[in-house]
């Protein structure tokens, strides 16, 4: 099946404009949800169907930025990333230590310390999309030497693995603060 | 008042349908505006309640109601809630006068069963008598009735939609599509003020609880985030009296009352519930456990204890949807109520309470779902307006795994229609058959989310384990209804397997029903299906007939041959008369079956353009690589254009 970039018509980049995201989806949509081919054959409905499934499917996996990191490694050509770990020992004492004042404020039922430790995890999450729209640039720009391209890929990686460790830590914060 | 004349060439009407847990109502479009219809009981909520009389009767609404006090095991009131439920739900064992009939199989231990003594009745064969009722007060008033939209819940998971598609296909309704209750609520706003925004709809019904937030632009309603609690509603603030009421009354474990005091004590409790909305308190007489009478007073006070907790729930909803949607409460343009139970003072202000603003409740909570359903009814027929409805996914889909977690393949939220694939492996050597177990729900495990289908894919050539490919996909269309394909792709042998859901009814068996329900059993059955046929030949002559119109330059060389041939003989078919009712219907079937086959790969084709037309015209830098063929067809376009302005000038 094509990639998502071209099932919505879109320049692949990974600083993708949620807006401009969001409009191509419903102008697709427009076209060609079922509810606008009410009245044709059942072929043209079909039709119509199958090619809302995969538009619906490439804006979920665009809108999630570490789905849309995976969709652009898979366009590069290289390797899915999905068992990657962090190998940086300065983050991932930084995280260790994260981790602890999160069991600590949880413990101690401390609202604001929880706060406050989700807020610089939303801070930290930025800054990290960033670096992966700066890390996939020069990707997507055109073909530099092997070496530049493994180093660029091995960047993006790590990138992509701490993403997962900042959104999964921010879940954890919000689930707690719901109940 | 504007009456409507009768016009026998006018078009069917139409219309929406709101099948709720309480009551139903059944709206259509005139003059721009959502009408209700008034019911066989006068005004436009028809009682959610049927009675099955014991020589054949069946009475629906109002004075199927009356029924409920004197024969509770033969009257059956809130049915909804056991739409797409099996036998060992949690739902069985809750507080009320149903008789279940014990399954005596597996096989039927998928449908509960309400026990009437000597026949029983399955919730969709309820929910259909209820959708006849309505649909025979409509064409005493519209004369000819047409497709419908019909409203679940936004919480609805895949068995409970299926149920109610099924209801509506036994009534004999033609189904355009099933909608969530408060994204029709809030169509019915915003179609009618215009206004662009966010919204949360909160949605406190019967037995039902849904929380969506919403957002309006560039006239696309699009849901952004759905929650919610698909047991918990204003019956249960009457359970919940109710059961302080028993214990007043003598009954400390309120499953010791009688059925009939059951029915009795629901019956004021519901009543002392509409007197609080007005009044501080509410005081009533009741029978006592062993003779004589107890006085009960209720405060207002009181009764916003009991129900606290009722709220909390909703609360915790409504904030896990706003996380969902990636929203603050203050982001929001309104709060849109809906639902009978919005109506108690209380509910008006925790959810003032809970989104920092009072709620809008301009139109009547109890028929806004019917408006937007009959407004979307409208719309998808007419192919009016440029409103466009995009759902989500109410509840994540996934696959059982080894130790029984759960491999989500779509989560929740997902805008549908969607398909998704995923691939597993097998994980013993010379594996020639994998076992698929497809579940929806939020939890980690799978045995505590909803089971919607099992199945076993068998004829896997023995291989080393992880060898064996299995791709399973599944499909979403666009009333969240699900399918699922496997196939083995290692060897290049394709299997595909369509999953038939483990619960509800099959083809065969909704199509029995409806042979017992019709009079005259098989033959108008034939009839039947012969007024099918030919509608739905009309119909495809008509769309391919368009289609030749406006896209013939895309029909490649044999089927710009095969397509009128196809169109003509089924032309020719409809036109002739007097064969067996049954074989005519056959043949009719059989060949628009041929004609849609040989335009599937055209269709496609016409799709594509449909695809580029949308992305031309926006702003170039987008498009990147398409930008060159998306100028041809806009070159294709035009050309059609003129063509088509030199049709309309001779």
């Amino acid at each position: 099946m094509a990639h998502p970039f071209e099932i919505l018509g879109l320049a692949p980049s990974f600083a993708l404009d949620p807006s401009v995201l969001e409009q191509r989806q419903r102008e697709l949509n427009r076209a060609l949800h079922p509810d606008r081919h009410a009245g044709k054959s059942p072929a043209e409905r079909r039709q119509a169907l199958s090619r809302a499934m995969d538009i619906n499917l490439a804006y979920r996996t665009l809108r999630d930025p570490a789905s849309r990191a995976e969709a652009l490694f898979a366009l590069l050509g290289a390797p899915s990333t999905r068992e990657s770990t962090i190998s940086d020992p300065a983050l991932l004492m930084e995280m260790m230590e994260q981790r602890e004042a999160l069991e600590e404020a949880r413990r101690a039922g401390d609202h604001g310390r929880l706060q406050a430790i989700g807020r610089a995890m939303a801070e930290r999450e930025r800054e990290v999309l960033g670096k992966l729209a700066a890390a996939f640039a020069p990707l997507l720009a055109g073909p530099p030497s092997p070496e530049a391209r493994e180093a660029q890929l091995a960047s993006a990686r790590q990138l992509l693995a701490e993403l997962r460790y900042v959104r999964r830590f921010a879940e954890e914060i919000a689930a707690f603060e719901d109940d | 008042m504007l009456l409507d004349i009768f016009d026998p060439k006018a078009p069917p009407k139409p219309i929406g349908i709101d099948l709720g847990t309480t009551h139903s109502v059944l709206a259509y479009v005139r003059d721009e505006r959502p009408v209700a219809v008034t019911t066989c009981d006068g005004g436009p909520l028809l009682p959610s309640v049927v009675h099955y009389g014991e020589h054949g009767q069946v009475i629906v609404g109002r004075s199927a109601l009356s029924h409920l006090e004197t024969e509770p095991e033969r009257t059956l009131a809130s049915v909804k809630r056991f739409m797409g439920r099996g036998w060992g739900d949690p739902q069985l064992g809750r507080l009320g006068t149903y008789r279940f009939v014990e399954p005596r199989s597996d096989e039927e231990a998928r449908v509960v069963r309400f026990d009437l003594g000597e026949e029983s009745r399955t919730p969709i064969e309820v929910s259909a008598e209820i959708l006849r009722s309505l649909v025979r007060s409509a064409s005493e008033q519209l004369r000819t009735v047409g497709p419908a939209v019909i409203t679940v819940p936004a919480y609805f998971d895949d068995a409970q939609r299926q149920a109610t598609r099924d209801a509506a296909r036994l009534a004999g309704l033609e189904v355009l599509r099933l909608i969530n209750e408060p994204t029709a609520a809030a169509l019915a706003y915003g179609l009618e003020s215009r206004s662009e925004g966010t919204f949360a709809i909160y949605d406190l019904g019967g037995g039902t609880f849904d929380i969506t937030l919403l957002r309006l632009e560039d006239g696309v309603f699009q849901v952004k985030s759905t929650g919610g609690d698909s047991a918990l509603g204003g019956d249960d603030m009457d359970r919940a009296l109710a059961e302080r009421m028993l214990a007043a009354m003598g009954f400390e474990d309120a499953r010791e009352a009688p059925k009939p005091v059951i029915a009795l004590v629901l019956s004021a409790a519901r009543d002392a519930k509409h007197r609080l909305t007005d009044s501080e308190h509410a005081a009533l007489t009741l029978p006592k456990r062993g003779g004589g009478d107890v006085r009960v007073e209720i405060s207002r006070a009181e009764f916003e204890a009991l129900i606290a907790p009722l709220l909390e729930r909703t609360g915790k909803a409504a904030r896990r949807a706003l996380r969902d949607a990636q929203l603050q409460a203050t982001e929001l343009d309104g709060v849109i109520l809906v639902g009978g139970a919005t109506r108690v003072p209380y509910v008006r202000r925790y959810v003032g309470e809970l989104f920092g603003r009072p709620p809008l409740a301009d139109i009547d909570p109890d028929l806004v779902v019917a408006y937007g359903a009959a407004l979307q009814a409208d719309q998808i027929s007419h192919d009016r307006g440029d409103t466009l409805l995009l759902d989500v996914l109410p509840l994540s889909l996934g696959v059982e795994t080894m130790g029984g977690a759960v491999d989500r393949i779509l989560p929740r939220n997902t805008t549908i229609p969607v398909g998704a694939k995923a691939t597993f492996t097998t994980y013993a050597d010379n594996q020639t058959g994998f076992e698929l177990h497809i579940v929806q729900g939020e939890r980690e495990l799978a045995r505590d989310c909803r089971s919607l289908a099992r199945f076993t894919l068998k004829g896997i050539p023995p291989l080393p384990a992880g060898q064996a490919r299995l791709e399973v996909s599944f499909h979403v269309d666009e009333n969240s209804l699900l399918r699922v394909h496997a196939r083995e792709l290692s060897t290049g042998v394709e299997q595909s397997v369509e999953v038939k859901p483990s619960y509800g009814l099959t083809d065969e068996q909704v199509e029995e029903m409806l042979v017992d329900a019709l009079d005259h059993g098989e033959d108008d059955f034939e009839q039947r299906r012969l007024a099918e046929a030919r509608v739905e030949a009309a119909r495809l002559l008509l769309a391919t007939d368009k289609a030749l119109a406006a896209d013939a330059d895309l029909l490649d060389q044999s089927e710009r041959q095969a397509v009128p041939e196809h169109a003509e003989r089924l032309r020719r078919a409809l036109a002739e008369d007097g064969a067996e009712i049954g074989a005519q219907a056959s043949r009719l079937q059989a060949l628009s079956q041929a004609l849609d086959s040989a335009t599937h790969a055209w269709a496609g084709r016409r799709m594509d353009r449909a695809f580029q037309a949308a992305l031309a015209g926006r702003d170039v830098s987008q498009v990147a690589g398409r930008v060159e063929h998306a100028r041809g067809v806009e070159a294709h376009l035009s050309e059609h254009q003129r063509a088509e302005d030199q049709k309309g000038a001779t």
